[in-house]
């Protein structure tokens, strides 16, 4: 979950970028899209009625993930209920952003898609619209706004595949804990997760919790030492590693190798990095927690032909009530994330999400099914 | 001895010239044999108080963590850890000197990092079609690494010394531009598993291997800088007897040369007491065919391969800023930008060379840390600027310009790393962690200030 | 405005100002000066402040190249850029601020962009000895060789100064004010410096506020005012008042009127 991190690396970017006197730059990673502010991709098929326009309000356009997985996956779903897709980008600026909301209902958007720059900047745009009669989609993330659709990844969910991949390797003994940014909501959210798979057993004694440690933005580097310190402060005697993401995961492997311990300790992650999906057919990480972007994207595609219909936002299916940390209730739809293990790597492999080149690099032959 | 004037430094005729003694008013009288000794030895006073401030922190740590902090593995630990701060804090020392700063060196070391990572992992064996695992792979990344820094370097020193722009807002825009160009380059992606050779410059293990140097070659290495130590102070006394100067007294010299002995030995001795780890020893054992004894395998480890390469640095830097005309150029206009420059002194080439060195010095540190993590990762180095310059400010230099000692900085960036994995030790969270170290970058900063008041 | 015939005449000056013009912005702080000196010549060079003496004398030390005009060193037309062309020239400078890096020893500062090495790296005791004997002809009671020069008095400073710019020997001196930071003592001792360098031939461009400095160590005076030369007098020719009407009135001795010549006195007492 560097998200946040890369959002902000983003917008520095952007800001570099604006002072070279480039302005709209972007093409260079983003393959099929357009760098136009607003981009329109007409459906094939006319229908007598005129198409429902879907507005999509992207962040920051240029980080690869959006692009290159979710936008295809609005599209499809949008095309395959009859919508009209538009969309423009708010280059990591919270106030463009604002702007940009009112654009895409100026153009006829009836339902809006906002992936937020400012869950809270964006919040008096959000309340304009749905004044008007227009749908609001929080994608992935959080809007507090009540009458705002919230569609993400159940990121205590999240936490708690980890813990069960991890637990279910050992289900006692001694546990590290490797948190993320102390700032960032989701360690805790995370943290939580991990709590309803082990802490019974932490109560009864059978887990003993020997390091428990918040990492200063999520950097496997200082994962790594503070893993090395672990190990010292208790001999080694360190029996499962629970990583709150991919990239730490990968500093507590290199501090387990060095011990020669690597493949012999279970230890989690989640982002579905090619590094750590490696390291599941190497052996030496236990489960990754796999969002997949796509299923994100037409989630958020078909719930936004169904507002189109009806803009009652409890009435999409497959909605639930969800409790904001600011206390409101929203109706939400929470993806299930996938947890991938040595056993069902080859899902990975067969969404295309990596190579088999990439995922079986060093695999010795017979090592992972998903690698022969 | 002689490097580059120290203020507090006693003079030739034995005068000290500021010793931390000197503060304490009556305890100082108390301690003026120890005093009139030190001026004998003709030790920085300063840096001599930063080793008394370590250690002071190694013993607490120690009795509070029950013997573990001096652990010859946390020792060992401690070493790797402090060695890519510290290779950066001596470019950081000469940058500063000369009334500079480089706030782009973390962002820095994560561009050299990937590019490193991507050339032994992608364009070497992908790109080209060579394959995996060659055994030239990581030489060609390292000098890709090296020679890709000090052009990036150049480039920032080149815009602050011809362009005039000042340092702080060159490589302020040089932290967001070599952090974002990661992102436009490698997509956010995670560049692993690296060359297996080239994670032996991060003290990594790859299977039995370990990127350290073993027992005999520690041993010999450290032979090798005793004899260095003795030989330097036979040909400084030779030296200045030639041009009748006074010497120190034999017995000061004896003890100079056996005090260093004994430092260099007994960092070998460390280092040679941590045993590969149980696991790895047993592969070795049974790789190599040796039945374990019954008290287990025991094969020393030796002195790591990044601490190799920050002793080496650490020599290389103090012999530019000491015996080199280039620093001395960099401490004159640290001292005086004017005079240097009416001295003749070529100062934008100069100020322009500092910072090439700087970046030169990062991709050595970017090198340590990716073959450490065995990983490029996007956020390789995010806030090492901070460490960077808190190690060299908590060794003695003065953002004024014109005063600093690379040794000062080693010992600053230990004295950090110390305290940062002393405190995980200790099961202290990064929070707190933090105030800690905040707190005593502050203390340390403003009590050298004190000091050099006084004696001034 | 012309100057005076030299003592000697087939005698080449040692060094040349013609026709020098500085300005900054659009102020001409020199404007057509033209100076020189011979060997074993002490050439004073007075004016109020901002009259622009120092700009004069940098344009001839490669502090800041003139905007036009010629310099000449035994004869032979040059081009100073920087403070190390000078210096090639034989032409070194005792500036007014001393020019020292405080952070750094006597040692460190004599050589200061000349170090001697061995087998590439800094020879320090050389540097040292060497200084230690220049040193010694100006203050035999200096000791302080490794400490930095932050720490030593105003007059140890002003040898240490004094001690770069002769120890390379030099043929052109340019002392600025170097008497100013000095006592009695001190300032007895500079006096015998200079009159032991004129007897080695060497040229010296004297600057100072203190007429009377002048009086004793200079052969000819040039006087400035706002920029342009007033005038060159030789030593023997003319009264400190005169010196002081041209100093403060910009004219020469020869255009002064009886009643200009009284006032100055009258202040002065």
């Amino acid at each position: 979950m560097s998200r946040r991190f890369v959002v902000l690396a983003a917008t520095l970017m952007l800001i570099v970028s604006a002072c070279g006197g480039t302005g709209t730059s972007g093409t260079t990673t983003a393959p099929a899209a357009t760098t136009a502010p607003v981009a329109v991709a007409t459906t094939a098929a006319p229908t007598a009625a005129p198409p429902c326009t879907v507005g999509v309000s992207w962040n920051n356009y240029q980080e690869e993930r959006w692009a290159k997985w979710d936008e295809p996956a609005i599209k499809a779903a949008i095309a395959a209920g009859g919508g009209k897709y538009i969309s423009n980008d708010a280059k990591s600026s919270a106030e463009t952003q604002a702007s940009n909301v009112d654009n895409l209902i100026s153009q006829g958007a009836k339902v809006v898609i906002v992936l937020a720059q400012d869950g809270t900047a964006i919040k008096p745009s959000v309340a304009k619209a749905i004044q008007n009669g227009v749908a609001v989609i929080a994608y992935d993330r959080l809007i507090e706004d009540p009458k705002a659709l919230y569609i993400t990844f159940d990121n205590v969910l999240v936490g708690k595949l980890e813990a069960q991949s991890v637990f279910a390797a050992k289900a006692s003994g001694n546990y590290v804990i490797i948190k993320g940014n102390k700032a960032d909501a989701n360690a805790d959210f995370l943290r939580g997760g991990y709590d309803q798979v082990i802490k019974a057993a932490v109560t009864s004694g059978a887990i003993k919790i020997v390091g428990e440690t918040y990492t200063d933005n999520w950097d496997p580097a200082k994962a790594q030492t503070e893993m090395e310190q672990f190990l010292t402060a208790n001999s080694n005697k360190v029996d499962a590693v629970l990583s709150e993401n991919d990239g730490m995961a990968g500093g507590v492997v290199a501090a387990l190798t060095a011990q020669g311990l690597a493949g012999k300790v279970p230890v989690s992650g989640q982002d579905g990095d090619k590094a750590a999906l490696n390291r599941i057919a190497l052996g030496t990480q236990t489960v990754d927690v796999w969002k997949d972007s796509r299923a994100l994207g037409k989630s958020a595609g078909e719930a936004a032909m169904q507002l189109c219909k009806n803009s009652d936002i409890t009435k999409v299916t497959g909605t639930a009530p969800f409790t904001t940390p600011g206390g409101n209730t929203v109706s939400s739809i929470l993806l299930q994330p996938d947890p991938i293990t040595s056993a069902n790597l080859k899902d990975v492999l067969d969404a295309g999400w990596i190579t088999k080149a990439d995922l079986c690099q060093g695999v010795a032959a017979g090592k992972n099914a998903s690698c022969n | 001895m002689s490097g580059p004037p120290i203020p507090n430094a006693p003079t030739a005729e034995g005068r000290p010239a500021g010793s931390i003694a000197s503060v304490f008013g009556p305890i100082g009288a108390a301690l003026a044999p120890v005093r009139r000794t030190l001026s004998y030895l003709e030790v920085d006073t300063r840096l001599l108080g930063m080793v008394l401030a370590l250690a002071v922190i190694w013993v607490s740590f120690d009795l509070v963590s029950g013997g573990t902090f001096l652990s010859p593995r946390n020792l060992w630990n401690l070493s790797v850890q402090s060695s890519s701060i510290a290779i950066m804090a001596t470019g950081m020392v000469l940058v500063i000197v000369s009334r500079g700063i480089d706030l782009s060196v973390g962002s820095m070391l994560g561009f050299l990092g990937y590019t490193m990572a991507m050339t032994q992992a992608v364009w070497i064996p992908q790109a080209l079609g060579l394959g995996f695992d060659r055994p030239y792979t990581w030489i060609i990344a390292v000098v890709v690494g090296v020679a890709l820094g000090a052009v990036i370097g150049g480039l920032q020193g080149f815009v602050i010394a011809y362009g005039g722009v000042p340092s702080f807002i060159v490589t302020l825009g040089g932290l967001l531009v070599w952090r974002g160009l990661i992102f436009r380059y490698a997509q956010g992606q995670t560049i692993a598993p690296l060359d297996q050779n080239f994670q032996m410059l991060g003290g990594g293990t790859v299977g039995t291997r370990v990127g350290a140097l073993g027992e005999w070659a520690s041993w010999i290495l450290g032979a090798v800088i005793c004899v260095a130590i003795v030989y330097t102070l036979i040909t400084g006394r030779r030296r200045r007897r030639r041009y009748g100067f006074p010497n120190r007294p034999l017995w000061a010299e004896a003890m100079l040369g056996l005090a260093g002995c004994a430092v260099a030995l007994g960092v070998m001795w460390v280092a040679n007491s941590y045993p590969l780890p149980i696991n790895v020893a047993l592969q070795y054992g049974q790789e190599h065919g040796i039945t374990p004894p019954p008290g287990g395998l025991i094969i020393p480890t030796g002195l790591a391969f990044p601490v190799v390469i920050m002793l080496g640095v650490t020599v290389v830097m103090t012999f530019i800023a000491s015996r080199r005309r280039f620093g001395r150029y960099v401490y004159a206009i640290g001292g005086n930008p004017e005079a240097a420059a009416l001295a003749g002194i070529n100062v934008r080439r100069t100020l322009m060379l500092t910072f090439s060195l700087m970046g030169a010095l990062v991709a050595l540190s970017a090198a340590v840390q990716t073959a450490r993590l065995d990983a490029a990762v996007t956020n390789l180095g995010v806030q090492n600027e901070l460490d960077v310059i808190s190690a060299a400010v908590i060794g003695g230099t003065s953002f004024a310009g014109g005063i600093g000692t690379i040794p000062g900085a080693i010992l600053g960036a230990v004295v950090m790393q110390s305290l940062r994995s002393g405190m995980v030790l200790l099961l202290v969270d990064s929070p707190t962690q933090d105030i800690v170290v905040g707190i005593v970058l502050v203390a340390a900063v403003g009590l050298d200030t004190a000091l050099r008041r006084r004696t001034t | 405005m012309s100057a005076m015939p030299a003592p000697v005449p087939p005698r080449v000056p040692l060094a040349e100002l013609r026709d020098i013009q500085v300005s900054f912005g659009g102020v001409r702080a020199v404007d057509g000066v033209t100076v020189d000196v011979y060997p074993g010549e002490v050439v004073g060079l007075v004016g109020g402040n901002g009259a622009g003496k120092s700009t004069l004398i940098r344009t001839l030390s490669g502090a800041r190249p003139p905007d036009s005009g010629q310099i000449r060193v035994s004869g032979q037309a040059v081009t100073i850029a920087n403070p190390r062309d000078a210096k090639a020239l034989g032409i070194e400078t005792i500036y007014q601020t001393l020019a020292l890096a405080d952070n750094l020893d006597a040692p460190a500062n004599v050589f200061l962009g000349r170090e001697l090495t061995a087998t590439g790296t800094l020879n320090d005791a050389a540097m040292e000895s060497a200084t230690r004997k220049v040193i010694s002809r100006l203050n035999p009671n200096f000791k302080n060789f490794k400490m930095p020069v932050l720490r030593l008095s105003g007059g140890q400073r002003q040898a240490v100064a004094i001690a770069r710019a002769i120890h390379f020997n030099a043929r052109v001196l340019i002392m600025d004010e170097p008497t100013a930071a000095l006592g009695p003592a001190e300032t007895a001792q500079v006096h015998a410096l200079v009159e032991q360098l004129k007897r080695d031939g060497i040229g010296i461009f004297l600057i100072s506020h203190d007429i009377h400095d002048v009086f004793d160590l200079s052969d000819r005076i040039s006087v400035m005012y706002h920029g342009k030369l007033v005038g060159t007098v030789k030593k023997e020719e003319i009264t400190t008042d005169e010196v002081l009407g041209m100093i403060i009135l910009g004219k020469p001795p020869t255009k002064l009127t009886a009643q200009e010549l009284a006032e100055l006195r009258s202040p002065a007492g």
